[in-house]
């Protein structure tokens, strides 16, 4: 058998995770046939020492030729290091998605959705707001994004059979203060929009007790909030719904026009915390954004039907699974006593939605999508 | 095993591992290995390759996308790399007996996109295609076995949270496709979304892809698979104007052999070969449909949502 190895220096010094590399060594056979297997894995060990590399992942962060480097190991043998290390890190063997389909594995893509309490509304989205990512509604000011949060916030504690996620909301607001009367309203005409849910189960909810409701008035508190409160309240299982209102309020007021280049690493920062929040505890994301007028000449991300487009750019647009827009339109509708500006929520691009538009109206008890014959 | 000192002189050392762990042999290139362009190019056409049920788009790639190549596909988001990639993920699965490659396929999903809904219609849509389709016993023998079902079981997902276990997870590919022979097919959708996120130091990141273009590369080669990879697109000012530009950089365009770029030209998505050994650089004209991944000046069957 010719050996690739070189000269090999065996010293003894503690290292952490030891444990860590033991275990992932014992599961794995060497494919050497010259030495004992023990002999070889106190070697790769040994090395493994001497390199301070503290931990499975910093393994795998490195290229190949760096830990080899490091530990100075032949490359067979930084070949087993690494793929003892690939096993200790993985998830979940790769599975069938016949075997997903079937609900086989918890933590992949289940189908669950959050429906957000109109028949119509659900029908646009197929079932609702995907539970693994990041959904972000965009609209000018006064469209009626805060409202469809709020109706979001309330239909996530109903219970999974009735589209919710028997969970509360965290509500983090960043510009205005939070809209609690408008919530209190909504949470008293309950029954009257959610009306094929039994009465008694809407009188057991306690809705406003499971609106946890957060003020982030800088980028900073939203760091903390995101990374000190939220998984709390995740991990309890109190909370199955995260909405930020809205994102575009603390990236425009915080940075000048030159200095995109450090917002965009402080969004990706932002997002990709959301993105472990909902990933972890299989939670959507709601995001609220402002538009920006569409500049002529600008590369277009999308077929132009309005002047208007979402704001924070290529960057974050690249963040989002859903984006959805909604703006007003010049008509009106009204039933009974009451009168709406009609307003046109737009699915731009999802994985599983066609581009489809539907009219909503926004009433005492909620939001409520036109159906088609109305 | 005896062998004597010439015949051990002649190998190299790499056959030497692949004969310990009793690989299974593949018909492609072996390393150290010395072939005749004649043999290179029978063996390219013995390899297919993948419709990706846009005629245009086909024709475009001289029979669909390559095996045994790496193919990028980049685009802004929404446009329809996601699509794409589970069109191309129903359509390896084709029977042989309609003149696809009946093979499996495995799916490293690191964005979340890969939602069972939309695959459920493509493939809906396909069996339905093919049952048309179907005129002799033989086609109409398969349709009985190529069905939801076993579309849904011959696609293998993989979720990677970061680029840690994206790396993981093609360490172990090799084991993978060894227990598997039937898988032809590695999707990556999408490379840049973990590569962008939690890795500040640049020469880290371009090292890493660099280690992980080489690892894929050398897997499209040695086991005969198709990987296709999709990437996203960043600004860059030039002449003080922007232009939208593939990301992660200039090393990683040299990854892939061919590169697709998919655009929105007004209210047309538009697919554009900007990198291919084969074909001229081209555009051709697409839609996703509720279908899938079509021309597009095809008419639709039905249009409606359904849940």
């Amino acid at each position: 058998m010719i050996c690739w190895g070189q000269k090999q220096q065996l010293k003894r010094q503690r290292i952490k995770n030891m444990t860590e590399i033991l275990q992932c060594l014992a599961g794995y056979r060497p494919t050497t046939v010259n030495g004992p297997a023990q002999e070889q894995k106190c070697r790769i060990v040994s090395h493994f020492q001497s390199a301070n590399l503290k931990s499975v992942r910093e393994v795998l962060s490195l290229p190949a030729v760096d830990v080899q480097r490091l530990t100075g190991l032949a490359h067979p043998e930084v070949h087993q290091l690494l793929t003892a290390a690939a096993h200790a890190c993985r998830r979940h063997a790769p599975l069938s998605v016949l075997q997903l389909q079937r609900g086989e594995c918890c933590r992949c893509e289940s189908g669950l959705r959050l429906g957000v309490s109109c028949p119509v509304l659900d029908g646009l989205l197929r079932g609702g707001l995907p539970v693994g990512g990041i959904t972000e509604l965009s609209g000018q000011s006064g469209a009626g994004k805060t409202q469809l949060a709020l109706q979001i916030s309330l239909s996530v504690q109903y219970p999974v059979e009735h589209g919710g996620l028997g969970g509360g909301a965290l509500y983090i607001c960043t510009e205005d203060s939070f809209p609690i009367r408008r919530l209190q309203q909504m949470i008293s005409e309950q029954a009257n929009l959610r009306s094929e849910v039994p009465s008694s189960l809407i009188r057991g909810l306690r809705f406003s007790d499971h609106v946890y409701i957060e003020h982030a008035a800088d980028l900073d508190s939203l760091q903390v909030c995101l990374s000190r409160r939220a998984p709390v309240l995740l991990a309890a299982g109190l909370v199955r719904l995260i909405v930020v209102d809205s994102v575009a309020a603390l990236f425009r007021s915080e940075f000048q026009a030159e200095d995109w280049m450090e917002r965009n690493k402080q969004l990706l920062t932002f997002s990709s915390m959301l993105h472990q929040l909902s990933q972890e505890f299989t939670t959507p994301v709601l995001c609220i954004n402002q538009v920006t007028d569409v500049l002529k000449d600008h590369d277009s991300l999308g077929p132009l039907s309005s002047s208007v487009t979402p704001a924070l750019g290529l960057a974050w647009a690249n963040q989002v699974l859903v984006r959805l827009m909604i703006r007003r339109l010049q008509k009106t509708v009204s039933r009974g006593d009451q009168s709406s500006a009609l307003r046109q929520l737009e699915v731009v691009f999802a994985p599983h939605l066609a581009r489809s538009k539907c009219e909503v109206a926004v009433w005492r008890e909620g939001v409520r999508g036109v159906a088609a014959f109305e | 095993m005896f062998l004597t000192l010439p015949s051990i002189l002649e190998k190299w050392p790499c056959q030497w591992s692949s004969g310990a762990s009793g690989r299974r042999a593949s018909p492609s290139f072996n390393a150290g290995e010395a072939v005749t362009a004649l043999e290179l190019l029978q063996r390219e056409r013995e390899c297919g390759s993948i419709t990706t049920f846009s005629s245009q788009l086909d024709h475009a790639l001289k029979g669909g996308l390559p095996v045994g190549k790496v193919t990028e596909i980049c685009g802004a988001p929404g446009v329809g790399k996601t699509h794409l990639c589970l069109q191309l993920s129903v359509d390896i699965q084709i029977p042989r007996s309609f003149g696809g490659l009946e093979a499996q396929v495995i799916f490293m999903d690191t964005e979340g996109s890969f939602v069972l809904q939309r695959v459920v219609d493509i493939a809906a849509a396909v069996v339905r295609h093919f049952s048309l389709l179907a005129v002799d016993g033989e086609q109409k023998d398969t349709m009985q076995t190529f069905n939801m079902e076993s579309i849904l079981s011959n696609i293998f997902l993989v979720r990677c949270h970061d680029y840690v276990e994206l790396q993981a997870e093609l360490l172990l590919l090799p084991d993978f496709l060894r227990d598997k022979p039937r898988v032809r097919l590695l999707v990556i959708d999408s490379v840049a979304f973990p590569f962008r996120q939690h890795l500040d130091d640049l020469s880290q990141r371009t090292r890493l892809l660099q280690g992980l273009a080489q690892q894929v590369i050398s897997m499209a080669t040695r086991h005969n698979i198709a990987v296709v990879i999709t990437n996203q697109m960043t600004t860059r000012l030039q002449d003080s104007q922007s232009h939208l530009v593939p990301a992660l950089g200039e090393i990683w365009g040299h990854a892939s052999t061919t590169r697709i770029i998919l655009q929105w030209e007004g209210s047309q998505q538009v697919a554009a070969i900007v990198k291919s050994p084969c074909c001229i650089d081209t555009a051709i004209q697409y839609q996703i449909t509720s279908e899938g991944f079509r021309d597009a000046n095809q008419p639709e069957i039905t249009l409606t949502n359904r849940r």
